[in-house]
C-alpha cells in the first residue's frame, strides 16, 4: 500500500497490465504483447502503436525504464529487442490500483450478496 | 519489403516524430512478427486491419499528449459535456434574469436591425432580377450631356438601326410606361402597364401562363388590336379564367382581343396591368425620345464590347443626322439602372446596422468581462477541481451562444416586423425588389449570431486563460481586475464611444439633411392644393380641339364646387412628369449643335392654374381668361432660369418672343408675358431645369397631349374635396377614371419620404447607440468604483472630499469619452464622404452637428458616470476599510 501523502498516478487499463506483466520479470514489447493477451484471456490485444505509445508514456512517467541491453538468459532473437523493467514508483502505482480493485471488489461483493439475500 | 509493412511504414508517418523515432522500428518488427505467427489468410487480414486501426485510434491522442497536457482519458466523450455546458449556461443565465433579459434585448435589436437592413441590402446589392440568366440583361437608352440629360429616352429610329445592324445582343427591346382606361361599359379602371416592342418576352427569357405574346405583324403600325394581360391583372378582373384568350376588353374606349396571360413575376419599374404592341414606324420615329430599351447579351459578351459594338452601329446614324455627336447610345447592366437609386440608402443603413452591432457586441462583451471578475472565484473552482482551461472557456463560449441565439431568434421575428416599417418609409420600390425573410436571411442571422457569440464570449474567456486561476482561490473574495482586463474595458467602452460618435454624426447630418429639405422652397404653396390626373382617350376624344374643350368645361364645373377658390389644369404637376423641348429667342440664331442647350421643361397650363398653386410671379403676369388663341396670340409664362438662358442680358423679358428651336414660321412666336419662380419640379433635392408654360387656350387640333393634371385649391381641408372632383369628372363622362388623387401636401410628403425614412433610420440607429455607449460607460464605471472601493475609503478616511471622489470617477470617464471622441470624430468625417450624395443642403463637416456630438457625447458621459461617482462618494470609510482587510 502507498503511503498517506505519496503521489501515486492513477492507472489505466492498458497502463496496468504492461505494469502487470513487468511485474513478474523484464520484457520486450512483443513479450509484453503476447503476456497481456494471455493474462486477459485473449481480450485485450495491445496493437503496435497502443503498446508502444503506451510504453512511451508509463516510461514518460518513470514508472518503468528501457534497459541498456538485453538480460544474459535472452535467446538470440529477443536479445537484439529492446527491454523494459518497472521502477519502484511503477510497483507502487500497481499496488495502489491493486489495492483500489481490491476495495472496489469488497465492495462489489458485499452487493452483489446484499442485492441476492433480498 | 512486402507491401504491408511499406504502407504501414509510411502510415506511421503520423505519427508524432519522437515516438516514431523511439519505438518506429519496434513497432514495424512487432507487425512483422505478428503476420508471420498468423497462420491462415484471414487472421493474417484481421492483424493487417487491427495495426492500422489501431494506428488511426492512437494518432490523435499521441500528438494531442505532446500539447503539454497529459491526461489519463485519451478519449474524451465530447457529447455529454457539451450537454453539461448548455445546462450550466442555462442555469447562469437564468440566476440573474435582469441582467440576462438586458443582454439579451441588446443585442435582438441588433440582430433585428440587421435582419431588416439585410433584406434591403440584399435584394439591392446581391439579388438577380427575376428572369433566367438575368446577369446578361443590359439597360439600353442614349445620353445627351449637352442637353443636360443623363437618359434622354431611345428613339424607335435608333433601335430599330441598332437592332438591325448591332452583333452582340441575343435580342432586343423596347418599352413605354403606359396607363390606359379599361372599362366594363359603366365605370372604368386606371391600369398601369407598358407598350412593348414584339421581342420583349423573349429578351426577358419569360413564357407565358396563358395564350401567347406578340407576333410580329402585331407589331406593324395599324397592327391588331391585341393585348396580354399582366397576372395580377388575369387574377383580379378575370378570377384567373382559363377562357379568356379570345375575349374582348375595352381599352380607352377600343375593343382589344387578349392573346396571352404574363407570369407573375413579370414587372419593368412600373407595376404590369398588361402589355400592348408598340406599333410604331421607325423611318418617323427620328426624334422622340420615349422608349426604354433591354436587350440580353450574347453569353461571354461583356458591357463595354457591347457599348463599342452600339457606338459601331450608331455611326451611320451619326453621319447622317447627327455630326457632333449630341446624343449617343448607353447601355448598362439592367439591375444597375433599377436599383441605382437605392444603392447609398443600402449603403448607408448597412454600414449603419453594423455599426450598431459592433457597439452592442462591444457592450456586452464589456458587461460579461466585468461579471466575469466577480465570477474569477467560481472559474478558479472550477479550474482546481479538474478542469482545463479549454473546458472554461468553451463553457464560456456555451454561455455567450446560448444567450446569443435567445437575441437571434428574437431579433429575427422583429426583424421580419422592421422589414414592413422599412419599406413603408422609403418610396417607390419597385415591386421585383423581395423584399423578405427567406433562407438567406436566417443564414445571415444565424452568422450574426455565432459571430457575436464569439467576440462577447471570447473576450472574457481569453481573459481567464492568460492569468492564474488558482490565485484566485487565494485571493478570497478581492475581486481586483488586472491590468489587461482594466484595458480590455477600457477599449471597449472607447470603441462604443468612437462608434456612436460616427452613427450620431451621421444621423445628426442626415436628419438636419431633411430638415433643410423642409425648409426648401417648393416654389408653390401646397396648402389646400388637392389634385388629380385624367387621360382622356384619342377614340372618343378626336383631337387636341376636343380635349381642351373637355378640361375647360371641367374646370368651369370644378371651379363652381363650394369652397373651390381656384382650379387649374397642367400638363405636368410638380413631382410628376417631364416633357422637354428646345427654344431659341427672337433675334438670335438657333443654338449651333454643338453648344450646350439644356432641354426645357415645357407644360401647357390654364389661366388659374397659377393661383391654384400659389406660384411666385417675378415679373409680368400669368395668363389671362381666354388669352391666346391657336392662331395666336400665344401667351408664355416663363421661369427665371429659361429667362436667364434665352436673354442673359435682361432683367425683365416681358413682351419679348421666342420660338421652337429652328422653327421660325411666324405662327409659333411666343410673347412672354410672366416670368415665374417654380423652384422646384424634380423633386426637393433635384435641380431645377429652364421651363415654360404654354397656354391652354391655344392648343390646336394638332396637339396630340391627353393627359393632365387637376388641381383644386380651398381654403378648408384639401382631401376634403375628392368627392365632389369625383363626382364633376363622371357627370362629364363616367367612363373617366380619376387616378393619383392626392393633396399636394401629401405629394410633397412624399417626395421626401425616403428622405424622411433615412434620416429617421439613422437618427434611430444613433439613439440606439449613445443608448448602448451610455449603458457602456456606467457598467466599467460601476466595475472601477466597485473595485476602488477600498482606496476610496482610504482617501475618505484621509480627508478626501465629497466633490473630489465625485470628481475622481468623473474624470475616468470623461477620459474615456474624449479618447473616444478623439477616435470617433475624424471616422465620422469620413464617413460623412460617403454620404454626400444624401446630404442635400448640408455641408459633410458641418460644425454644428459635429459640436452637437460633442456635447451630446460629453453630457452623456458624464450623466453616466454620476451614478456610480456618487456611489462611491457615499463610501464609508469605515466599511470600505473593513471589506478589504
Amino acid at each position: 500500500m502507498p503511503r498517506p501523502g505519496q503521489r501515486v498516478p492513477p492507472v489505466r487499463r492498458h497502463w496496468f497490465y504492461i505494469l502487470l506483466s513487468l511485474a513478474e520479470r523484464d520484457r520486450h514489447g512483443s513479450a509484453i504483447m503476447r503476456d497481456v493477451l494471455e493474462l486477459t484471456d485473449g481480450a485485450l490485444r495491445l496493437w503496435p502503436v497502443t503498446l508502444y505509445g503506451t510504453l512511451d508514456e508509463l516510461h514518460e512517467q518513470r514508472l518503468i525504464r528501457a534497459l541498456d541491453r538485453a538480460p544474459a538468459e535472452a535467446g538470440d532473437d529477443s536479445a537484439r529487442k529492446r527491454w523494459f523493467h518497472i521502477t519502484a514508483a511503477g510497483r507502487r502505482a500497481l499496488a495502489a490500483e491493486v489495492a483500489r480493485l481490491e476495495g472496489t471488489l469488497q465492495v462489489a461483493t458485499r452487493r452483489l450478496a446484499r442485492g441476492s439475500a433480498s | 519489403m512486402s507491401l504491408t509493412l511499406r504502407a504501414f511504414r509510411l502510415a506511421l508517418r503520423v505519427l508524432p516524430a519522437d515516438l516514431r523515432a523511439a519505438h518506429g522500428a519496434e513497432m514495424e518488427a512487432l507487425l512483422v512478427d505478428e503476420l508471420a505467427r498468423a497462420r491462415r489468410p484471414i487472421e493474417r487480414v484481421s492483424v493487417r486491419l487491427g495495426a492500422f486501426a489501431d494506428l488511426a485510434r492512437r494518432v490523435p491522442y499521441e500528438h494531442w499528449r505532446r500539447r503539454g497536457r497529459p491526461t489519463l482519458q485519451p478519449r474524451v466523450n465530447r457529447m455529454p459535456s457539451v450537454f453539461a455546458d448548455l445546462r450550466f449556461a442555462l442555469r447562469a443565465s437564468t440566476r440573474q434574469p435582469a441582467a440576462t433579459a438586458l443582454v439579451i434585448a441588446t443585442l435582438a435589436l441588433a440582430v433585428a436591425a440587421n435582419t431588416a437592413v439585410f433584406a434591403l441590402v440584399d435584394a439591392v446589392f446581391f439579388r438577380s432580377l427575376p428572369y433566367p440568366h438575368a446577369s446578361r440583361l443590359v439597360d439600353l437608352n442614349e445620353q445627351a450631356p449637352k442637353w443636360n440629360l443623363e437618359f434622354v429616352g431611345i428613339t424607335y429610329y435608333d433601335f430599330d438601326q441598332w437592332q438591325k445592324n448591332s452583333r452582340v445582343f441575343e435580342g432586343m427591346a423596347v418599352w413605354d410606361g403606359s396607363a390606359v382606361n379599361i372599362s366594363d361599359g359603366t365605370t372604368a379602371t386606371r391600369v398601369d402597364g407598358q407598350m412593348v416592342s414584339y421581342d420583349m418576352a423573349r429578351v426577358l427569357g419569360i413564357t407565358p401562363v396563358l395564350g401567347r405574346t406578340f407576333t410580329k405583324d402585331e407589331h406593324a403600325l395599324h397592327g391588331a388590336r391585341v393585348v396580354m394581360l399582366g397576372y395580377g391583372m388575369w387574377q383580379s378582373r378575370f378570377a384567373g379564367a382559363h377562357d379568356v384568350i379570345g375575349k374582348t376588353l375595352r381599352i380607352d374606349s377600343r375593343p382589344f382581343t387578349i392573346v396571352g396571360v404574363l407570369p407573375a413575376n413579370v414587372t419593368l419599374t412600373e407595376p404590369t396591368g398588361f402589355w400592348l404592341p408598340l406599333q410604331l414606324d421607325a423611318a418617323n420615329e427620328r426624334g422622340n425620345y420615349s422608349y426604354e430599351g433591354i436587350a440580353r447579351l450574347k453569353p461571354g459578351v461583356t458591357i463595354a464590347q457591347a457599348r463599342n459594338d452600339l457606338l459601331r452601329v450608331q455611326a451611320p446614324i451619326w453621319r447622317q443626322f447627327d455630326s457632333t455627336h449630341t446624343v449617343s447610345p448607353r447601355i448598362m447592366p439592367l439591375r444597375d439602372r433599377f436599383v441605382a437609386d437605392y444603392r447609398t440608402v443600402g449603403a448607408a443603413l448597412g454600414a449603419g446596422v453594423v455599426l450598431v452591432l459592433i457597439i452592442a457586441c462591444a457592450d456586452i462583451a464589456g458587461a460579461m468581462l466585468a461579471r466575469s471578475i466577480f465570477r474569477r472565484r467560481e472559474m478558479g473552482i472550477r479550474v482546481a477541481l479538474g478542469a482545463s482551461g479549454w473546458r472554461v472557456t468553451r463553457q464560456l463560449l456555451t454561455e455567450a451562444l446560448v444567450l446569443a441565439a435567445a437575441a437571434g431568434v428574437i431579433g429575427t421575428v422583429v426583424g421580419r416586423l422592421g422589414i414592413g416599417l422599412l419599406t413603408s418609409g422609403i418610396s417607390d420600390i419597385p415591386p421585383w425588389l423581395h423584399l423578405g425573410i427567406d433562407a438567406r436571411a436566417i443564414a445571415f442571422s444565424v452568422l450574426i449570431v455565432a459571430a457575436t457569440a464569439l467576440v462577447f464570449g471570447l473576450a472574457p474567456a481569453l481573459q481567464f486563460r492568460r492569468q492564474d486561476l488558482t490565485g484566485s482561490l487565494v485571493g478570497g473574495t478581492r475581486t481586483s481586475g488586472s491590468l489587461p482586463e482594466r484595458r480590455m474595458l477600457n477599449a471597449l467602452v472607447v470603441l462604443e464611444i468612437a462608434l456612436a460618435a460616427v452613427l450620431l454624426a451621421s444621423g445628426g447630418l442626415l436628419v438636419r439633411a431633411y430638415a433643410n429639405l423642409r425648409d426648401v422652397d417648393p416654389g408653390f404653396r401646397p396648402d389646400g392644393v388637392a389634385s388629380f390626373r385624367l387621360s382622356v382617350p384619342d377614340a372618343k376624344y378626336k383631337d387636341g380641339r376636343d380635349k381642351r374643350r373637355f378640361y375647360e368645361t371641367l374646370i368651369a364645373r370644378i371651379g363652381r364646387i363650394p369652397g373651390v377658390a381656384h382650379a387649374g389644369a397642367v400638363t405636368c404637376a410638380p413631382f410628376s412628369c417631364h416633357w422637354g423641348s428646345f427654344y431659341q429667342a427672337e433675334g438670335t440664331a438657333p443654338a449651333s449643335t454643338n453648344a450646350e442647350d439644356p432641354v426645357v421643361l415645357t407644360r401647357i397650363a390654364s389661366s388659374d392654374y397659377f393661383a391654384a398653386m400659389g406660384i411666385k410671379l417675378l415679373h409680368g403676369r400669368f395668363f389671362g381668361p381666354n388669352e391666346g388663341t391657336p392662331d395666336g396670340p400665344r401667351p408664355a409664362v416663363i421661369n427665371d432660369l429659361l429667362a436667364k438662358r434665352l436673354w442673359p442680358t435682361v432683367d425683365d423679358p416681358v413682351g419679348r418672343r421666342f420660338t421652337f428651336r429652328g422653327d421660325t414660321s411666324a405662327r409659333d412666336w411666343m410673347t412672354v408675358v410672366g416670368v415665374v419662380k417654380d423652384a422646384r419640379h424634380y423633386g426637393l433635392t433635384q435641380p431645377m431645369r429652364p421651363g415654360m408654360y404654354m397656354s391652354l387656350t391655344s392648343i390646336d387640333s394638332a396637339h396630340t397631349f391627353d393627359r393632365f393634371a387637376v388641381v383644386a385649391q380651398t381654403t378648408g381641408d384639401a382631401a376634403s374635396l375628392f368627392p365632389a372632383l369625383r363626382a364633376a369628372v363622371h357627370e362629364l363622362d363616367p367612363e373617366l377614371p380619376l387616378f393619383g388623387v392626392t393633396t399636394m401636401q401629401a405629394a410633397l410628403a412624399q417626395s421626401m419620404a425616403s428622405r424622411r425614412a433615412i434620416a429617421l433610420w439613422l437618427a434611430s440607429f444613433a439613439a440606439i447607440a449613445l443608448t448602448l455607449a451610455v449603458g457602456g460607460i456606467y457598467a466599467v464605471l460601476s466595475y472601477v468604483v466597485g473595485r476602488r472601493r477600498h482606496e476610496i475609503g482610504i482617501r475618505m478616511a484621509l480627508g478626501a472630499q465629497r466633490g473630489q471622489v465625485l470628481g475622481l470617477v468623473v474624470r475616468q470617464g470623461l477620459r474615456l469619452v474624449a479618447i473616444g471622441l478623439l477616435l470617433g470624430v475624424p471616422a465620422a468625417f469620413l464617413a460623412s464622404r460617403a454620404l454626400a450624395s444624401l446630404l442635400v443642403g448640408v455641408s459633410g463637416s458641418d460644425p454644428l452637428t459635429y459640436v452637437g456630438v460633442i456635447v451630446v457625447l460629453t453630457a452623456t458621459g458624464v450623466a453616466a458616470a454620476l451614478i456610480p461617482a456618487r456611489r462611491a462618494a457615499g463610501v464609508e470609510p469605515k466599511i470600505a476599510l473593513g471589506e478589504g482587510s
